[in-house]
């Protein structure tokens, strides 16, 4: 059909709007057809326009202008809500922070590692006698030995000795109140021990013009001791008792 | 009870944040009446009911007003504008679209609309929507803000930062679209 080659040229026409291709004006002036169909489209086009136009421009009703403003103003009273994120956001923060660097300072906050200190600083500088044998100690002793607790000290160095602390102030935290309790008591023993080894070898005639024995220094790292390790000698304090 | 504030934030920082925020406040007042309409045009050419647009253009001026403060370029205000208005009313119709078919999964067989009822509800129209929900959103943009008054093709083109040649061959593809599906 010859009115076939038009169809698109038809569409273009009727979606232009605009002047018609000199070839498609004269193939319309003898298909009536062709009129009809640009006609239509045309129409259809303009119908589609309108109604579009209809639509776009319809206005809101008037109370919408007031309502927004209104929601407006209640959204400047309201607290920002970027700061309230940023608020709970920082503190959560500022909590993983001061779970992660927790075991980093838990020295600072343990009460037996701040018992101990003094002691261990003490010691650092005099000399030492090592316990001779474990098997004449007590369960117990053996415990308090196993944690490697500071050394013990010459009886002949009261100096020395007075210059430590004997009790030094600890705050503790309640729930390891009973935990520091033991500890002390098995502390005290344990000297009680060291004293009755010294005097045994004070029987010995040992002259005290003599140089003291040279014996190796307390290792600090060997007095250092973790969570688990403290509740195992708890554990083992308490079985004792 | 006295209102948390960082440290190093002083009164003064205080007062001039106010009075930048009530700056703002301001010159966004301004622009309410004119961009409130836009908005809700826009989100009325997308959605059929006009209770909805109005929902959808209050939230887009709000979210805008949250971000105001943000905008680099205050010119570029009016196409931001149409941006959120079109992408929210968007979001709207396919969510109404979803509720509105798992209520009606559950619904008795709803009396079929006679002859008048669909004289009355404007088929026309009607089929005018459905065809145009099938368009790209690109020329649906196009579509809409071209068949507003006192949009020019190249207000359009400027609006939608593209050359007005796409504006024209987007409004062309698109009505051509919809005369075949209404033919």
């Amino acid at each position: 059909m010859t009115c076939d080659k038009y169809e698109n040229a038809l569409r273009l026409a009727a979606a232009s709007n605009g002047e018609l291709d000199a070839k498609l004006a004269r193939h319309l002036e003898r298909c009536s057809t062709c009129r009809t169909t640009l006609g239509s489209k045309r129409e259809l086009l303009s119908r589609i326009d309108s109604a579009l136009r209809a639509q776009m421009n319809e206005d809101p009703r008037p109370g919408f202008l007031a309502q927004l403003r209104l929601r407006l103003s209640k959204e400047l009273t309201a607290r920002p809500r970027s700061d309230r994120v940023w608020h709970v956001a920082g503190a959560a923060l500022a909590l993983v922070l001061i779970a992660m660097a927790y075991p980093l300072f838990e020295p600072l906050f343990n009460p037996l590692d701040n018992a101990r200190r003094p002691i261990v600083q003490g010691n650092l500088q005099t000399p030492t006698i090592e316990v001779p044998q474990r098997a004449g100690l007590t369960q117990s002793a053996r415990a308090s030995e196993d944690l490697g607790v500071g050394p013990l000290h010459h009886p002949k160095r009261p100096a020395v000795q007075s210059a430590v602390p004997r009790e030094p102030e600890v705050l503790v935290p309640p729930d390891e109140q009973k935990a520091l309790a033991q500890f002390v008591a098995c502390v005290a023993r344990r000297d009680a021990i060291a004293q009755a080894v010294v005097r045994l070898a004070a029987n010995k005639t040992v002259n005290m013009n003599a140089e003291l024995p040279r014996v190796s220094s307390v290792d600090i790292a060997d007095l250092q001791f973790g969570r688990e390790r403290q509740e195992k000698w708890i554990h083992q304090t308490e079985s004792s008792e | 009870m006295q209102e948390f504030t960082w440290p190093g934030r002083t009164a003064e920082t205080e007062l001039a944040f106010d009075l930048e925020k009530a700056a703002q406040r301001r010159e966004f007042e301004q622009r309410l009446e004119e961009c409130g309409t836009l908005a809700f045009r826009v989100a009325r050419g997308v959605l059929r009911n006009a209770a909805d647009a109005e929902d959808v253009a209050q939230e887009a001026i709000l979210r805008s007003y949250r971000r105001f403060a943000r905008l680099r370029d205050p010119s570029r205000f009016r196409a931001w504008l149409v941006r959120i208005s079109f992408r929210l009313a968007l979001d709207h119709g396919r969510s109404a679209r979803r509720r509105e078919q798992r209520e009606t999964a559950w619904a008795v067989d709803l009396p079929k609309p006679t002859a008048e009822d669909i004289a009355v509800s404007n088929e026309f129209g009607r089929r005018l929507e459905e065809a145009m929900a099938t368009l790209s959103e690109k020329s649906r943009l196009v579509l809409l803000l071209t068949s507003m008054d006192g949009h020019s093709l190249e207000e359009v083109a400027e609006l939608l930062r593209v050359p007005v040649g796409t504006v024209k061959s987007r409004l062309h593809s698109a009505r051509k679209q919809l005369a075949e599906k209404l033919r």
